[in-house]
């Protein structure tokens, strides 16, 4: 038998409402940062193929100053100093969710804009070439060719960051937003039911990144140009250079 | 006035210093098949993307059915690039489409024909390319001599004035080769004007109408077939015949 492991009470945790409200809270923040971060990210990989070195400039600062800091330190500013920067952000609108939703998002587009880079660049330019001889505007030859092309290739690293992401809600604990590490830590501390508590979080996260792993692979074979019937075929995608993981 | 299809004059061009082509001059007339030849880094395949409106030249003109356009601001020049078809060596298909997808491509996003008619077209030509039953595949389930042949489909769909192959056989296996040339002195049969960088020295003899060569970024000799094979004017052709053959 375990020391002091009480399943009643782990089955408690894991079925009460914080926990699972929480769990949606982290979800959520999860998926609308991540949409945020890819349209983000998008521009910014454009940018940095710019003509315009300013606007290279600027692409580098950005992913420059949210990859040298911890998102731990952003979002700690985010909540506490940008209010005493600007009263603006003092207003009652400004709640733990959106500071979180922004801090999030902008960290993570500069680490998507260097996925989706690497998806643009890996559509053979021989293509593009072929769209402009037709006549197509650059912007069409984006849309129809080359974005559907890097997408299949942007997938399987976009799944690593979806989990990263998951994982860094819970750095907004720190900012009284009531998501899953949160419930756990005031279950935890009410009784001191620490191993029980923390091991119903462990569950919560473990599913969820289950359901997001049978997701992505549903995703990346609906992204392979094959006819219906051999679309069954796994076909490797060309590898891409992963991106470092530096700790967050 | 001239009445050329396609015309370059004193075209030149470098690439980061390097100077690719050199006074390169051209004339196609209506209906005629032009071949080019020389060694590779000659300046063939940069004169082609030059005729296709896909590189700006230096200095120079290039001519589209007599309006000037080189010096024409972007926007306009993507309407004229429609008007030339050009052919890659490596097919360049956008591999996130069907056959059939490719060839409507152009009418549809340049075009701005109505979905259903460019269908049909796009069908129509695919026939003529003899691919009709494989309208539904991805061209990575293609040959290459499909692959190409597709690619000329998507070329020929939007009724250009004129055709351009940048060594359209020079990627393919020696058995499919056949196939794209076939379908090419078909299109030269029905009239097609046609600029042709290749070395398939048969089918310069069957289809052109005139053979070039080039060497050093300028066309240095410009004769029918049977006079530039039997009777070189230039010692470098001369040179060139004796290593390709």
């Amino acid at each position: 038998m375990l020391a002091a492991f009480d399943t009643h009470i782990f089955w408690e945790a894991l079925k009460s409402r914080p926990y699972w409200t929480g769990a949606l809270l982290a979800i959520e923040l999860t998926c609308v940062s991540l949409a945020a971060a890819c349209v983000i990210g998008f521009f910014l990989a454009l940018g940095r193929a710019s003509r315009l070195r300013i606007v290279r400039g600027i692409v580098f600062l950005y992913n420059w100053i949210f990859r040298a800091t911890p998102t731990l330190l952003q979002l700690i500013f985010a909540w506490y100093a940008l209010p005493q920067f600007w009263s603006f952000f003092a207003g009652n609108w400004f709640r733990p969710f959106l500071a979180a939703f922004i801090v999030l998002s902008l960290n993570e587009a500069a680490y998507m804009s260097e996925i989706i880079r690497a998806g643009l660049l890996s559509v053979d330019p021989g293509q593009e070439l072929a769209g402009r001889a037709l006549g197509m505007t650059r912007a069409r030859i984006l849309r129809r060719v080359i974005v559907p092309q890097a997408v299949r290739i942007v997938i399987p690293p976009t799944g690593n960051e979806f989990i990263t992401l998951l994982k860094l809600t819970s750095l907004a604990s720190v900012i009284s937003l009531h998501e899953l590490l949160t419930a756990s830590q005031v279950r935890a501390v009410f009784a001191f039911n620490y191993a029980e508590a923390y091991s119903a979080a462990v569950v919560y996260y473990l599913v969820i990144v289950s359901i997001l792993m049978v997701a992505q692979a549903q995703l990346e074979k609906r992204f392979t140009w094959r006819s219906a019937g051999r679309r069954r075929r796994r076909v490797a995608a060309p590898a891409v250079p992963a991106v470092p993981h530096d700790a967050r | 006035m001239n009445d050329a299809v396609l015309r370059a004059e004193d075209v030149h061009k470098s690439y980061d210093g390097l100077e690719v082509l050199r006074g390169a001059s051209l004339e196609v007339g209506r209906g005629r098949v032009k071949v080019i030849i020389g060694p590779s880094g000659s300046g063939k395949s940069t004169l082609l993307r030059c005729l296709a409106l896909l590189e700006p030249v230096d200095s120079g003109d290039v001519y589209l059915d007599g309006e000037r356009l080189s010096g024409v601001r972007e926007r306009e020049l993507a309407r004229h690039r429609s008007e030339v078809g050009m052919v890659f060596q490596r097919f360049n298909l956008f591999q996130n489409m069907t056959a059939l997808r490719n060839v409507m491509t152009g009418l549809v996003d340049v075009r701005r024909l109505p979905k259903r008619e460019a269908r049909e077209r796009a069908l129509e030509f695919l026939d003529r390319v003899g691919l009709a039953d494989k309208a539904d595949n991805y061209p990575e389930e293609l040959s290459g001599g499909q692959q190409q042949r597709v690619a000329i489909a998507r070329a020929l769909v939007m009724r250009p004035k004129a055709m351009l192959f940048d060594e359209p056989t020079s990627a393919l296996d020696v058995e499919l080769v056949r196939e794209v040339l076939d379908v090419m002195e078909g299109l030269a049969r029905e009239g097609m004007t046609m600029v042709v960088v290749s070395h398939e020295l048969r089918f310069a003899q069957h289809a052109a109408s005139s053979i070039l060569m080039m060497d050093e970024g300028r066309i240095i000799e410009e004769a029918p077939p049977q006079q530039f094979f039997s009777s070189p004017s230039h010692e470098r052709t001369r040179r060139f015949l004796a290593l390709v053959e």
